[in-house]
């Protein structure tokens, strides 16, 4: 299949809050979606097609939503696609985006993705409204206790990452959670939610959503601001659950990132890569993650955070944005991750700007850590190479 | 290993937690939402695999695939195995063992949603039986959440005879069927030794 370059020209996101009671589902994604427009400097009839991604319908009760927001994001008389891969939908929405525009399919594709969890229960959507449910994190509980078994890391690295994410949202305006005077005593004092998360570990209930204008090489040429490459896609999955099943460092994860690796020629993701933004909901992830992508080697995941790499002043940044830890509009959450990546290489970010940021990597995973996907960007379509 | 002490402060139930927001409510002021409940019943007919899993179930029996290719046994059954990509059926059945070892274990402190029935916090864990075969989500009943752990020891509680019923056995089952299995019991013996099962989480 022939395929050319695609970039990032717009992104737009709302403020995530526990509670958007002042818009409807419709407004939400298209307050998004016109910030995005804005950015990229464009109008509605500029779009030739729209992707949209959240997470399961039950969890707001309100099933197939792409066909009544159509009006709201311009997409009448126009293709529309919805796409489903659980928590990881944001990524995977992001990724068919570009996917379209690569192919030559479309030329600008407007993605949004979105969740409004106050207006449903994501409690009660995991649990099939039937009593006794675990929630995302009673699955992942013992899949991070594992981690901590193995790689023998000392228990305060969970809540290292906690306090990090969380300051660096203080630099987001648009992230949910800003807790200021967060410390490791606050986070090791809260209630254990799933043993070994406790209640500062782990990701809040968000309203929000967030959008991105993906075009080509001749458009991203006329773009008003610096457009964010795309240098490497890649999406992977896996059963939730079979014998022998490595659910710590699931092969479907390792496989994608080295497949993202190749698309984008990263042959050293620690050297190569300036920032990542990795989906973590629960604190131990960054550490999983690290590894399970080889980024860091095995066991060596939780010394990036114990030695601070992994801080915004850190040799390799991870969510600078606050990350998942710090807004979870759930269906959001995967492209937020994309955005941010984007953000980074655009030099963009504002206040959480990592400096000389010309390589990002996003990533997003979701049902029992069995779907993944993934992009790396950059600020020149040799950015890679710069760095070789 | 993180420490396992479970918080002290209660959970609200259900009631109280409908108490709380009826104090909150503000007659004057403006409505700006509401809850809205509404009720889908479905009934979900099982593929044959699943079908045979439930029957045995109701004959207090666990049973199983075990791939012909690699030897990896599904329980419950699927039909196939998704790694060799080969179908299974009927011919490579087996019995499941119903002891074995508690390999791993969550504590949930239980979220009061609509329908939630449990206000402390309970536990569930995976298993390892003897001879072969896993399953996930399963209840200790009676075992005080502290003592729960891997390695410990147990053995099957099957539902009383004019009780038991499969009605929550799905085609996406992880194995949890409250209806039949009532849960599993320490037999007193020994912790398994690690080696057995820390490479064994699901």
């Amino acid at each position: 299949m022939s395929s050319q370059p695609a970039a990032v020209i717009g992104i737009g996101q709302t403020k995530h809050k526990k509670k958007r009671d002042d818009v409807s589902l419709p407004g939400l994604v298209r307050e998004a979606a016109q910030r995005a427009l804005d950015d990229a400097e464009l109008n509605w009839t500029d779009i030739d097609a729209v992707v949209l991604g959240k997470a399961p319908d039950p969890f707001e009760g309100v099933m197939m939503p792409e066909l009544s927001m159509a009006d709201a994001l311009g997409a009448n008389g126009k293709p529309m696609m919805r796409v489903h891969t659980a928590g990881s939908v944001g990524g995977s929405t992001a990724l068919v985006a570009t996917h379209l525009v690569q192919t030559g399919v479309h030329e600008r594709v407007l993605t949004v993705a979105y969740e409004k969890q106050a207006e449903g229960n994501a409690q009660w959507g995991l649990a099939g409204g039937r009593s006794g449910g675990m929630g995302a994190g009673g699955i992942f509980a013992p899949w991070m206790r594992t981690y901590i078994n193995k790689s023998g890391a000392p228990e305060d690295i969970g809540w290292k990452v906690a306090v990090k994410d969380r300051q660096n949202a203080c630099k987001n305006p648009y992230a949910h959670l800003h807790l200021p005077d967060i410390s490791i005593e606050k986070v090791k004092e809260s209630p254990m939610l799933w043993d070994p998360i406790h209640f500062l570990e782990s990701c809040p209930s968000s309203d929000g959503a967030v959008a991105m204008v993906l075009t080509n090489e001749a458009g991203a040429k006329k773009a008003p601001r610096k457009p964010a490459w795309v240098l490497g896609t890649a999406m992977r999955s896996e059963l939730g659950t079979f014998p022998g099943r490595d659910t710590v460092r699931p092969l479907a994860g390792v496989e994608c990132a080295h497949m993202v690796y190749d698309a984008a020629g990263i042959t050293n993701p620690r050297e190569q890569i300036d920032i990542a933004e990795l989906y973590v909901p629960f604190s131990w992830y960054e550490p999983m993650w690290l590894e399970g992508h080889d980024i860091a080697g095995p066991g060596e995941g939780w010394r990036m955070v114990e030695d601070g790499s992994t801080q915004i002043t850190g040799d390799f940044p991870v969510n600078p944005s606050g990350g998942v830890l710090s807004s979870n509009p759930i269906g959001a959450s995967g492209m937020l991750r994309f955005a941010e990546a984007a953000l980074q290489v655009r030099g963009e970010a504002g206040e959480h700007q990592v400096a000389d940021a010309h390589v990002g990597l996003a990533q997003a995973y979701g049902g029992a850590a069995q779907y993944f996907a993934m992009w790396v960007v950059g600020s020149s379509l040799d950015a890679v190479d710069a760095k070789k | 290993m993180t420490d396992a002490k479970q918080p002290d402060a209660k959970q609200p139930d259900a009631k109280q937690l409908a108490a709380k927001q009826e104090e909150a409510v503000d007659p004057s002021a403006p409505v700006t939402g509401m809850d809205y409940f509404m009720k889908l019943e479905y009934h979900e007919l099982l593929c044959p695999v699943v079908r045979e899993f439930a029957d045995a179930l109701m004959d207090k029996r666990l049973i199983g695939h075990k791939c012909p290719k690699c030897g990896l046994i599904y329980s419950p059954p699927r039909g196939y195995c998704p790694i060799c990509t080969v179908q299974t059926t009927k011919a490579d059945e087996i019995e499941i063992q119903t002891h074995g070892i508690v390999t791993n274990y969550t504590v949930v402190t239980p979220v009061q949603y609509y329908g939630q029935e449990e206000t402390e916090p309970f536990a569930k864990v995976s298993l390892q039986l003897d001879g072969g075969g896993t399953l996930s989500l399963q209840d200790l009943p009676g075992v005080p959440v502290e003592q729960v752990h891997p390695g410990m020891r147990v053995e099957i509680v099957w539902a009383p005879d004019d009780e038991r019923h499969v009605d929550d056995v799905t085609n996406r089952s992880w194995g949890s069927a409250e209806g039949a299995i009532r849960g599993w019991k320490p037999t007193g013996e020994a912790d398994a030794d690690p080696s057995e099962y820390s490479d064994k989480t699901f």
